[in-house]
C-alpha cells in the first residue's frame, strides 16, 4: 500500500464553485474560468500515489498549482473535494482537532522563505513543534538539540535567526521539521531562495539525510536539475492539472505530452549548443604576479587541482597543475617556466567540433573570445551535455 | 424638507439614556462605587509619596532606560520639579491616575477586541463603523451620558476617555495580528499549533510593536480628554485649563497646560521604550539594572507608605459643594469652603458646568450649591429638579441679571435695540441660567427677532468687553451683579419692560433631600450661610486683582470673624 494516496483532488478558490468546476470539465483555461466566474483553479482531479521512503518532486511553472497541492495535503488550505489517503485512512475527513493530532505526528513543512520565528532564538524555533505538543522542556531541549546537531548548528542555539546566513536559516527550518520526528516532511520550493552554491549544498545534504532516516518527502521545485538530482519520481504541472508522474528518465525520454517535451527541452543539443553554452568560470594564476606558493593556496582554496595561466590581459599562457607549481617551489623557478600546453577553442565552436579535442586533451579546454580567456571546458560537461539533459546552468523556469 | 416630518431622534437617545440609566441604577453605581474608590486609593497613594522622592525616583528610572543618553532624565527632572514649584502637584497626581486608569481598562478591553477583528472578517466588519463612530464623535457628547451614569467626578471622566481613546489600541492590535507574515502563520500551523497557542506563540510577540504603539496613542488620547472630562468634575490639571478658559486668565491657563505637556511628554517617552526595546537592548540590559529599577520603585513606594502613616490626617467630615466657575461662585464658595475647613470639615469643590451642578446636587452626587439664581435665570433648572432638591433659600439677596452695554451707548432698553453690535449679544456659557433668560427675552421683543446670542464662556464674554469698551464700539452682554466687571467700567443694564430677564434675584442654597438625616450640622451650616452683595464683591475684586481665591477668602474671613463664626451655630 501507498504511503499517500490522492484521488480526485480538487481546490477552487473563490465563491462560485460550481460554475467553475463544470468549465474546468470542458477544459476550459485557468484565465478564462477567472474572468467568467470570478473563482480561481486552484488543482483540479489530482491522481497521484507516494511510496514509504521515496522523494517526490512536484513540478511545474509558477501558478500551476504545486504550492497549493503541498498545502492541501496538511490542509492549510482545505479541499473543495476528492480524497487524501495516509496509511489508508482520509484525512481530508478529519476535523480540527484531529488534523492537529496528524500536523503534530505525521507531517512537518519546510518554507521557501524559512519561516523562522524572529523572535525565538534558533533553539526555540527548533523545539517549537514539541512544545505546542505539550513535551516536557528537557526533553524537547534534548531533541532540538540532536537535530540541530546533526546540522551542524548547535554552536548558533542561543543566536536570533536574522543573525544567521540563509543557508544555516533553511538548515534551522529543516531541524525543526525533524524534530518531530515525522513519517511525511513537506518541503515547499525549500531551495529556491537560496544561492546557487548553497543550494547545490543542502541537496547534497539532504540526500545523506534521506539516506540515514528513509522519510517520505515530498518536495515542490520549479527547477528541473533540481528535481532530477534528488527526485526519485517526478510529476509535473499545469494550471492545477497533473500531466505526467515518473522516473527522472521517463520524463526526459517519454514524454506524455507537448508540454512536458518543451518544459524538459529535449532537443538535439550536440548541434545548436556552443562551446560558450557549456563552459564553467575559469580559475587562472596571474603569472606575471603569483608565484606557486599563491598558485598552490588558490588550487586549495577552488577545491581544483591546476589553474589556467594568464597574464594580466587575460592572456592564455597554458595550463599550470599542481605537480607543476610544487615542482616550481621547490625549484624556486619561475611559473611560467613549468606550464603545461593547454588547447584553446573559440567561444562559438559548436559541441560537436570539441569532442576530438576534449578526449586527446589531458587538460580541460580554454576557451576564448577576442584572445581573451572567458572559461574552460571540462570533460564531464560535454557528456552532460549530449546525454539529452539540460545544460548546468541555473535554469530556472520562471514565468 | 421633502414633507418628511422630522424623525425624533433627540428623543429617542434621550429615552434609551434614561431607560438605561432607570434600569441600570444598581450595575452604574457599583462601578462608579469600586472606580472612585480605586482611583482614590490610587491618587492617595501617589500623593502620599513625597515629592523629592517620587521626582529623584522617576528620574531614576529614565536614566536607568535610557541608554547613557541624558536628555530625557533631565528634561523629566527639570519639569517635574517646574510642576512641583507651581504648585500643581496634586493635580497632576490625580491625571496620572486618571490617564493610568483609562490606559489600562482601554488595553484591556482593547486587545481582545483587537484580536477578535484579526481573526475573524464579519467581527471586524462590525467593530470597525463602530470605532469611525466613536473617534469622530466629539468628546464632549460623552459626557452627557456619562454623568447620567455615573454621575459626576472622575470615574465618568474615565468613562469618557476609554471610549474616546480606545479605538487606536483596538486598530492597532488587529492591524499588528494581521501583519504577521504568512508563512510564520502556515509554519506555526503546519506544527499542529492550537488558536490559541498561535496566539500566544507567535501573533502577539510579533504584533507587539504595533500593539504597544496603539497603546502609546491610546494614553495620548486619555490625556487630551482630562481637560474635556474635567468639565463634569474629573480633578486634576485639566480643572485648571478649563477654570482658566472660563476666566479668560492666560496665564494659568499656560501653567496647567504645561504642567500637561510635560506629563505628556514623560509618559510617551516612556511608552516608545517599552516598544522599541528590542531584544538587543535587552539582552545587553545587565539584571543589576532591572534589579535598581525595582529598587526604586520599591523605595517610591514604601516611602508613600511612610509619609502616609506618618501623617495623621484629619479625617473630618466630608462635604462635598459644586459650583460653577463664574467669579462670583468662585467667592462664595472659596470663603464658604475656607471657613468650613477651619471648623475641621473636610471639602471637596467640584466646578462643573450649571446644568451638571443642579444634575449632581438632585441625584444626590454633590451635599449642595451655594450657587441657585432664582427666581429667574435658573427657572427651567429649578422646575426640573423641583422635587429632587431642597432649597434653603437665600444666601445672598439683590442680584441682579440682564442685557448690559457700556454707558456710552445711546440705548437705555431692550426695546431700543435696533442693529447695534452687529444684533449680536455676547453671551456666557450655553448651560447657563442667564442665556436660557436671554433666550426668551429675544422672543418676547419683536425687535431682537433677528439677533444672534452668542456663546463662549463668562472669561471670553469679560475680555470681549474690555476689548469693545477700549475701542469704543458697541457691545451687548448677558451681564450679572455682583461683578467685578461693573467697579472697573462704566456699564448700565438695559431697562427690561416685558420681564422677562428677571426682576432682582436673590442667589439660593440647595442640598440634596437627604442631607438632614446624613449629616444634619452640615445641613445647618448651609442653612444658615448668608452674606451680601458687598462681602460678595470686595472678595470678587481681590481676586480680580491678582489674589489667589483661597487667600482672597482667608482675608475676608479674617475680617469677619464674627459673621462667619455665626454660620456655625
Amino acid at each position: 500500500m501507498p504511503k499517500v494516496e490522492i484521488k480526485h483532488l480538487t481546490k477552487i478558490f473563490g465563491k462560485r464553485i460550481k460554475p467553475a468546476l463544470e468549465l474546468v470539465k470542458q477544459r476550459v483555461s485557468k484565465n478564462e474560468i477567472l474572468e467568467r466566474t470570478g473563482s480561481t483553479v486552484g488543482v483540479y482531479d489530482i491522481n497521484m500515489s507516494i511510496n514509504e521512503g521515496e522523494i517526490f518532486v512536484i513540478m511545474g511553472l509558477s501558478g500551476s498549482g504545486k504550492s497549493t497541492l503541498i498545502r492541501l495535503l496538511n490542509r492549510l488550505i482545505e479541499p473543495t473535494s476528492g480524497t487524501m489517503m495516509i496509511d489508508g485512512s482520509d484525512i481530508a475527513k478529519l476535523n480540527k482537532k484531529e488534523m492537529i493530532e496528524v500536523r503534530r505526528k505525521t507531517m512537518s513543512m519546510v518554507f521557501q522563505n524559512f519561516g523562522l520565528f524572529p523572535h525565538r532564538t534558533i533553539l526555540e524555533n527548533t523545539e517549537y513543534g514539541l512544545e505546542v505538543q505539550g513535551v516536557p522542556v528537557k526533553e524537547r531541549r534534548e531533541r532540538a538539540e540532536k537535530a540541530l546537531a546533526n546540522a551542524k548548528l548547535l554552536d548558533f542555539k542561543d543566536q536570533y535567526p536574522d543573525q544567521l546566513s540563509g543557508g544555516m536559516q533553511q538548515r534551522v527550518g529543516l531541524a525543526r521539521a525533524l524534530t518531530n520526528d515525522p513519517e511525511i516532511l513537506l518541503m515547499d520550493e525549500a531551495f529556491s531562495a537560496l544561492d546557487p552554491l548553497v543550494r547545490r549544498e543542502m541537496q547534497d545534504e539532504l540526500l545523506d539525510l534521506q539516506a540515514s532516516v528513509q522519510k517520505t518527502i515530498i518536495f515542490i521545485s520549479h527547477d528541473l536539475n533540481e528535481a532530477l538530482r534528488i527526485g526519485d519520481r517526478i510529476a509535473i504541472m499545469k494550471d492545477g492539472q497533473l500531466m505526467q508522474v515518473g522516473t527522472g528518465e521517463e520524463i526526459l525520454t517519454q514524454p506524455a505530452n507537448e508540454y512536458v517535451r518543451s518544459f524538459v527541452e529535449d532537443v538535439d543539443r550536440s548541434k545548436v549548443l556552443t562551446a560558450e553554452n557549456i563552459m564553467i568560470p575559469a580559475l587562472t594564476a596571474n603569472i606575471e604576479v603569483d608565484g606557486p606558493t599563491v598558485a598552490l593556496r588558490k588550487m586549495m582554496a577552488e577545491e581544483v587541482s591546476g589553474l589556467v595561466a594568464v597574464d594580466r590581459h587575460r592572456h592564455l599562457h597554458g595550463y599550470l597543475s599542481s605537480d607543476s607549481a610544487i615542482e616550481a617551489r621547490r625549484e624556486k623557478v619561475p611559473l611560467k617556466d613549468v606550464l603545461d600546453k593547454m588547447p584553446s577553442v573559440s567561444h562559438d565552436t559548436v559541441i560537436m567540433d570539441l569532442m576530438p579535442l576534449i578526449y586527446d586533451s589531458p587538460t580541460p579546454l580554454a576557451v576564448t573570445k577576442n584572445d581573451k580567456l572567458i572559461g574552460v571546458i571540462i570533460r564531464g560537461r560535454v557528456l552532460e551535455a549530449l546525454a539529452d539533459s539540460t545544460s548546468d546552468e541555473e535554469e530556472t523556469i520562471d514565468v | 424638507m421633502f414633507n418628511i416630518p422630522k424623525i425624533p431622534l433627540g428623543p429617542w437617545v434621550k429615552d434609551g439614556v434614561d431607560w438605561l440609566t432607570n434600569n441600570l441604577n444598581g450595575f452604574f453605581s457599583a462601578i462608579q462605587h469600586a472606580g472612585q474608590t480605586i482611583m482614590d486609593g490610587l491618587t492617595t497613594g501617589l500623593t502620599a509619596i513625597p515629592i523629592p522622592i517620587m521626582i529623584i525616583g522617576i528620574t531614576l528610572i529614565a536614566v536607568l532606560t535610557a541608554n547613557k543618553k541624558f536628555g530625557f532624565p533631565i528634561f523629566a527632572f527639570f519639569g517635574l520639579v517646574l510642576v512641583a514649584n507651581q504648585g500643581l502637584w496634586e493635580d497632576l497626581m490625580n491625571t496620572l491616575t486618571l490617564v493610568v486608569m483609562a490606559s489600562v481598562i482601554s488595553l484591556i478591553i482593547g486587545v481582545p477586541l483587537g484580536i477578535l477583528a484579526a481573526k475573524s472578517d464579519r467581527s471586524r466588519a462590525i467593530i470597525q463603523p463602530i470605532l469611525d463612530f466613536m473617534q469622530t464623535m466629539p468628546g464632549f457628547v460623552y459626557l452627557i451620558p456619562a454623568v447620567a451614569f455615573f454621575g459626576i467626578g472622575v470615574v465618568p471622566g474615565v468613562f469618557a476617555s476609554i471610549i474616546f481613546a480606545l479605538p487606536p489600541m483596538v486598530r492597532m492590535t488587529n492591524l499588528g495580528i494581521r501583519q504577521v507574515p504568512t508563512d510564520l502563520v502556515e509554519a506555526a500551523d503546519s506544527f499542529g499549533s492550537t488558536p490559541w497557542q498561535k496566539l500566544i506563540k507567535l501573533e502577539l510577540p510579533t504584533a507587539k510593536n504595533t500593539i504597544l504603539a496603539g497603546a502609546n496613542q491610546t494614553i495620548m488620547l486619555a490625556l487630551s480628554m482630562v481637560v474635556t472630562a474635567s468639565m463634569i468634575g474629573a480633578p486634576g490639571l485639566g480643572r485648571g485649563v478649563l477654570a482658566a478658559v472660563q476666566h479668560a486668565d492666560v496665564g494659568s491657563g499656560f501653567v496647567n497646560g504645561l504642567g500637561l505637556v510635560i506629563l505628556a511628554i514623560i509618559i510617551d517617552r516612556f511608552t516608545q521604550k517599552l516598544s522599541s526595546s528590542s531584544r538587543q537592548q535587552s539582552s545587553s540590559k545587565s539584571p543589576i539594572k532591572k534589579w535598581l529599577i525595582l529598587a526604586t520603585a520599591i523605595v517610591m513606594i514604601g516611602s508613600g507608605v511612610v509619609s502616609h502613616l506618618m501623617s495623621n490626617q484629619s479625617t473630618g467630615k466630608q462635604v462635598n459643594l459644586v459650583y460653577v466657575e463664574w467669579d462670583s461662585e468662585v467667592a462664595s464658595n472659596n470663603v464658604l469652603a475656607e471657613a468650613m475647613r477651619q471648623h475641621g470639615y473636610k471639602v471637596n469643590m467640584t466646578p462643573l458646568d450649571n446644568a451638571v451642578v443642579w444634575q449632581s446636587v438632585a441625584s444626590g452626587q454633590a451635599d449642595a450649591s451655594i450657587s441657585a439664581w432664582l427666581p429667574n435665570t435658573h427657572k427651567a433648572l429649578a422646575q426640573k429638579y423641583k422635587n429632587d432638591v431642597t432649597n434653603l433659600g437665600p444666601n445672598l439677596k439683590g442680584v441682579k441679571s440682564g442685557l448690559v452695554v457700556p454707558d456710552y451707548m445711546n440705548v437705555n432698553s431692550i426695546a431700543d435695540l435696533s442693529n447695534q453690535a452687529n444684533k449680536t449679544i455676547t453671551g456666557i456659557e450655553p448651560g447657563a441660567g442667564i442665556m436660557t433668560s436671554t433666550n426668551k427675552a429675544m422672543k418676547d421683543y419683536s425687535n431682537l427677532s433677528d439677533w444672534k446670542l452668542t456663546s463662549s464662556s463668562s472669561g471670553a464674554m469679560a475680555i470681549a468687553l474690555e476689548r469693545a469698551y477700549k475701542n469704543h464700539q458697541d457691545i451687548v452682554i448677558t451681564g450679572w451683579s455682583p461683578h467685578w466687571l461693573f467697579s472697573k467700567y462704566k456699564l448700565k443694564y438695559l431697562e427690561d419692560p416685558k420681564q422677562s430677564m428677571g426682576k432682582t434675584e436673590n442667589i439660593e442654597t440647595i442640598v440634596r433631600k437627604d442631607l438632614k438625616q446624613d449629616k444634619p450640622d452640615v445641613y445647618k451650616i448651609f442653612n444658615n450661610f448668608h452674606w451680601t452683595s458687598q462681602d460678595m464683591q470686595s472678595v470678587m475684586l481681590d481676586v480680580q486683582n491678582g489674589k489667589s481665591p483661597e487667600q482672597a477668602a482667608k482675608n475676608w474671613i479674617s475680617q469677619h470673624k464674627s459673621e462667619v463664626d455665626s454660620w456655625f451655630k
